[in-house]
């Protein structure tokens, strides 16, 4: 099996009104076994900012760590919160630098920027941001997420319906893939608070 | 589909005197094996199978106890890590006795079980009588081992009824045939062995059988990734086989498993004044 398949992930962020969703599974397996069922791919960077990485799992848990370094530094510096997409940049860089020997992870970054207005973007394994403004995805089951979300995805969604929405893109695409699954979890950031949810899903 | 017998042709020629029966002339020739036309004589056969690598993503199960013979499998078919279908079904019903499990590739398990059904039934209205266990498992066996090295990919285990009591046999694509109270087939085995062996007696009940049949079966699901979707258990008995269960494995694990409900929190209301 390739790399990218090696640990099996399912990543998906959506954009609603004034508020954005974030979600990944909670499989962590090795080629078909699976060892884990609660593993975190999605962390906060700060209130406003999540960062969910899907690939190679160590590879998702050194590359975490190395961008909280970094954004704990900016704080220390600028004393203020780093912007979405000026994070996105920052990991588009770093990505890069590791350009003949990547980080083996496609990270999906969710944000609320300035009016609380949401940024979503994906990269590819070396750095190419790809802003939307609907919905991006990533993981061993990026195509039936594709297809999940397009049929279902509608703008300007309030948050219960957002979460609603993307729960059902997520469980419905990791149902048909072997190397995801065992679960779901669910971030969803509004101005005021952030709702962090488990999803009953198929455990096989 | 005939069988490859050119493994039993010879260039001698064999002196014939009227005897209608072929078995004589098989077992009088002398055996010489057909050379493949091919430049890599050691690695081709290897190169052959792993065009058509099927990994037997799979959980299926069998095992022999003092009721019978109880056979489960899951029924998930996946393209590498695509699911393609979650309600295969992977026990095949050869005849009213007899069944068959599938892992690896489901067109070559589902011609070959159908194949092995005619050969039966040619058998019964030969001989007047059904056929064993062990002859039906010899003669897919046999079917496999002609076409060993062209890449078919079959882990099957023939479970039935017959004179004898009851038979259970496992058969693969290499020809290998082995006869066993308990085996376990596919990707899924490791984890379907350790339930079915610890919680294995001779002496169960059919309940506790089946019981441990879909148990087996749902933590395979659980811990392989391509296995899943229903939970099916089998029991052939002396009057043939008969369906038991097919358990939806997601249920399952919340019926094994339940989630406890969560603790409300207090809610902090005003005190209305009075």
């Amino acid at each position: 099996m390739q790399i990218f398949e090696y640990n099996g992930s399912a990543v998906v962020a959506m954009v609603g009104k004034n508020c954005f969703a974030i979600a990944s599974d909670r499989r962590l397996g090795v080629q078909l076994q699976t060892i884990a069922t609660d593993f975190q791919r999605i962390s906060k960077i700060h209130d406003h900012l999540f960062i969910g990485l899907s690939g190679l799992a160590t590879d998702v848990q050194t590359l975490y760590q190395r961008l909280v370094f970094r954004h704990k530094l900016y704080q220390l510096r600028e004393e203020r919160d780093m912007k979405p997409e000026t994070f996105a940049s920052l990991v588009s860089a770093i990505l890069y630098e590791k350009r003949f020997g990547p980080y083996l992870c496609q990270p999906v970054i969710a944000g609320l920027g300035d009016d609380n207005k949401p940024f979503i973007c994906t990269m590819d394994s070396i750095g190419a941001k790809e802003l939307a403004k609907d919905f991006v995805v990533s993981g061993t089951a990026s195509e039936s997420l594709y297809g999940a979300c397009e049929a279902m995805f509608k703008p300007d969604m309030e948050a219960e319906e957002l979460f609603e929405t993307i729960s059902q893109a997520l469980l419905s695409s990791v149902d048909r893939d072997c190397l995801s699954g065992w679960g779901g979890h669910v971030y969803v950031v509004t101005p005021d608070e952030i709702k962090e949810k488990i999803l009953k899903g198929r455990m096989d | 589909m005939k069988l490859d017998t050119s493994g039993f042709e010879t260039s001698v020629p064999t002196i014939g005197f009227g005897s209608s029966s072929d078995m004589l002339d098989e077992l009088s020739s002398v055996p010489s094996f057909d050379l493949p036309h091919t430049k890599e004589f050691d690695g081709f056969q290897k190169k052959a199978v792993d065009m058509l690598k099927h990994a037997k993503g799979t959980t299926t199960l069998a095992f022999i106890f003092k009721g019978g013979v109880m056979v489960a499998a899951d029924s998930r078919a996946s393209m590498g890590g695509y699911i393609s279908s979650q309600s295969v079904k992977k026990i095949i019903e050869i005849n009213p006795y007899m069944l068959g499990t599938m892992a690896g590739g489901a067109a070559d398990c589902q011609f070959w079980h159908r194949n092995l059904g005619i050969k039966c039934r040619l058998h019964e209205l030969a001989n007047k009588r059904r056929i064993s266990v062990s002859g039906a498992s010899k003669l897919l066996a046999n079917m496999l081992y002609s076409y060993r090295g062209m890449g078919l990919s079959v882990g099957t285990m023939i479970a039935g009824w017959d004179e004898t009591g009851p038979g259970l046999y496992y058969v693969d694509n290499e020809g290998g045939r082995l006869k066993g109270d308990r085996f376990s087939v596919g990707s899924g085995s490791p984890y379907a062995y350790g339930v079915l062996d610890s919680g294995y007696k001779y002496e169960m009940s059919v309940e506790e059988a089946s019981e441990l049949a879909r148990r087996s079966i749902y933590h395979a699901t659980f811990r392989d990734g391509a296995s899943g979707g229903v939970a099916s258990v089998y029991h052939v008995g002396p009057e043939g086989w008969t369906k038991l269960s097919g358990d939806d494995v997601g249920e399952l694990h919340y019926h094994y498993y339940p989630v406890p409900p969560a603790i409300a929190e207090q809610v902090m209301e005003e005190a209305t004044t009075e």
